[in-house]
């Protein structure tokens, strides 16, 4: 039960990395490659401000704000200097590798005794259910565990919302509408390319409030924390579109959120069924390789068969 | 309304692809006026059409709308001056979104785009008689992605919105060229409505022979680059299509003229 509550909470903190990629590689049709750096990032400035004893909310908060400022330097790169936008992202990526080491002054962060949102919410946990343990359809889980996930609940869905109804503002739909026709939204007046420095900003900040939202549930910053998230995002963003479909904005951020929390659960499943975890960034890939091809794969199967028959 | 002086352009210059698609334009169209543009392929017609509308800097020259100097400008800037159809029907729309966003988006030409809601009553309410006026019956599916309209209705469409807050200048650039005769007529009759009843100034390029006799107070003709013959007034109120292919022949003529010219100059010193 514990390892299925972790599983929950973590694929809750990822999907807001999943909705980040969303915004890049759905909205944008740009899969943004800086998501493996500043999800480092964001755990790294927060990770640090936390052993400074800075409170816990701003330190996530700076956390979120750096991987912004690192998403608007791929978009800067990308429309004021015209270089391929995989190439943008890979150059911020690298560049990152370095300013987490700096951020962080070694390779790994620990948190141990330092207060964090983790730390506050064990205390609600343990205020609330008035013990270390707490009943939960028949299993006894630990208080910490069921205060977190009951805080993730919370805190998930209002960030989903909140992405959603910034994408149905007049900034939200021009920004939108630059992933769909940039030369419509040229012609309509709005800015292509701060609409796309924008975007990534927002990308970038949403996956480094991931970041920083797991070095707390977690215990640590790590320098190799971020090696293929942008991955493990995709695969969020493909499993939503799955379940809910692409009909509506507002089907496609749940989507995300439930294919973050299912793939999270799946890999948790996997690894006590004695998955070797060093397989698993292959497996991932194989399986957003597969999601790719396969519906280009049905429909030409499709076309094909009018002339067999 | 616009002024464009001496304006060049080309394309790749000093490769073996250089196109010289504008040498020296001039051009003033007055307040009000609707101007149609013709010419052969490659005359220059679509490029002056984009040089105006800001899709890429001239080389020289000068542009000037509503009084305001638009040279350095760039192209999303002139948007908040310029409505715009383009040839392709997919190209004035956002496909994925609805109806009624794409015209939230066209309600924001030229004004900052902050966090209030891009859909509101004050912008549904008068859509919806709008385009309940176009009696194509998409009145009722304004929350339906536009991509999933024909061409003919996605071109009306974008033309409502490119008109939605009167443009000082209008740009129509082929924009009937890739419907089916049927969606054609609509759009343009769609389209003298608009500008008769706004009193836009307005440049039409079209191929269309009947187009430019029909419509429009003046009919400019594009030869390599430049304003060849400019048909306005009574002259433009007399015009028949067989005048404009008369005048198409002189220019086919005159250009057999130059290569056999050349050819036989060629053949004596070369």
């Amino acid at each position: 039960m514990t390892l299925l509550l972790g599983a929950l909470i973590i694929g809750l903190i990822l999907s807001l990395l999943a909705l980040g990629v969303l915004v890049s590689f759905r909205i944008f049709s740009m899969p943004d490659i800086t998501t493996d750096g500043s999800i480092t990032l964001g755990a790294s400035i927060a990770a640090v401000l936390l052993v400074n004893e800075v409170n816990p909310a701003l330190a996530t908060l700076a956390g979120a704000l750096g991987g912004a400022a690192a998403g608007a330097v791929t978009g800067i790169i990308h429309t004021k200097f015209k270089i391929n936008s995989l190439l943008s992202g890979i150059l911020v990526m690298t560049a990152l590798y370095s300013v987490n080491l700096h951020v962080m002054g070694r390779s790994n962060v620990p948190l141990l005794g330092s207060s964090t949102l983790a730390t506050r919410s064990e205390e609600f946990g343990r205020s609330l259910f008035g013990g270390e343990s707490v009943g939960f359809f028949g299993w006894s889980v630990s208080s910490a565990d069921a205060a977190m996930l009951l805080l993730s609940l919370i805190f998930v869905p209002i960030a989903g919302m909140a992405l959603y109804a910034f994408f149905r503002t007049h900034l939200g739909t021009s920004m939108r509408a630059t992933g769909d026709n940039p030369q419509m939204v040229r012609a309509l007046g709005a800015n292509v390319e701060r609409n796309i420095i924008l975007g990534l900003a927002l990308s970038n900040g949403l996956v480094a409030l991931s970041g920083a939202l797991l070095a707390q549930y977690q215990g640590f910053a790590d320098a190799q924390m971020g090696i293929g998230m942008i991955v493990w995002g995709l695969a969020s963003v493909i499993i939503g579109e799955a379940l809910t479909g692409t009909r509506s904005l507002g089907l496609t951020i749940i989507g995300t959120i439930m294919g973050s929390v299912l793939f999270r659960l799946l890999v948790a499943i996997a690894l006590r069924w004695g998955l070797n975890p060093n397989d698993l960034k292959l497996i991932t890939a194989l399986f957003v390789f597969a999601a790719l091809v396969f519906p280009g794969f049905l429909e030409r199967l499709k076309r094909r068969r009018p002339t067999v028959s | 309304m616009l002024t464009v002086s001496g304006i060049r352009k080309t394309f790749h210059p000093g490769t073996i692809n250089e196109v010289r698609a504008l040498q020296g334009v001039d051009l003033t169209i007055e307040e009000g006026s609707f101007v149609i543009v013709l010419g052969m392929n490659g005359s220059g017609k679509s490029t002056l059409l984009n040089a105006v509308a800001g899709s890429f800097f001239v080389d020289e020259g000068k542009i000037e709308i509503a009084g305001r100097n638009v040279t350095a400008w760039p192209e999303h800037r002139r948007a908040s001056l310029i409505g715009r159809v383009f040839q392709n029907p997919f190209s004035g729309t956002a496909p994925t979104m609805s109806i009624a966003e794409n015209f939230a988006l066209a309600s924001r030409r030229g004004h900052v785009r902050g966090l209030s809601w891009a859909l509101s009553p004050g912008l549904t309410r008068p859509l919806r008689d709008r385009i309940a006026s176009l009696k194509m019956g998409l009145e009722d599916r304004l929350d339906n992605a536009i991509g999933s309209l024909s061409g003919g209705q996605r071109q009306a469409l974008t033309l409502l919105m490119a008109t939605w807050l009167k443009p000082d200048l209008l740009l129509l650039d082929e924009h009937t060229a890739a419907l089916d005769p049927k969606s054609a007529d609509q759009v343009i009759t769609l389209s003298d409505e608009v500008i008769q009843r706004d009193k836009l100034t307005t440049l039409m390029v079209t191929h269309s022979m009947q187009q430019a006799v029909s419509l429009g107070d003046r009919v400019i003709m594009m030869h390599r680059g430049r304003v060849l013959h400019d048909i306005r007034g009574a002259e433009k109120q007399r015009l028949r299509p067989e005048d404009l292919l008369d005048r198409f022949d002189e220019i086919r003529r005159r250009e057999q003229l130059d290569e056999s010219a050349a050819a036989m100059l060629g053949d004596l010193y070369i």
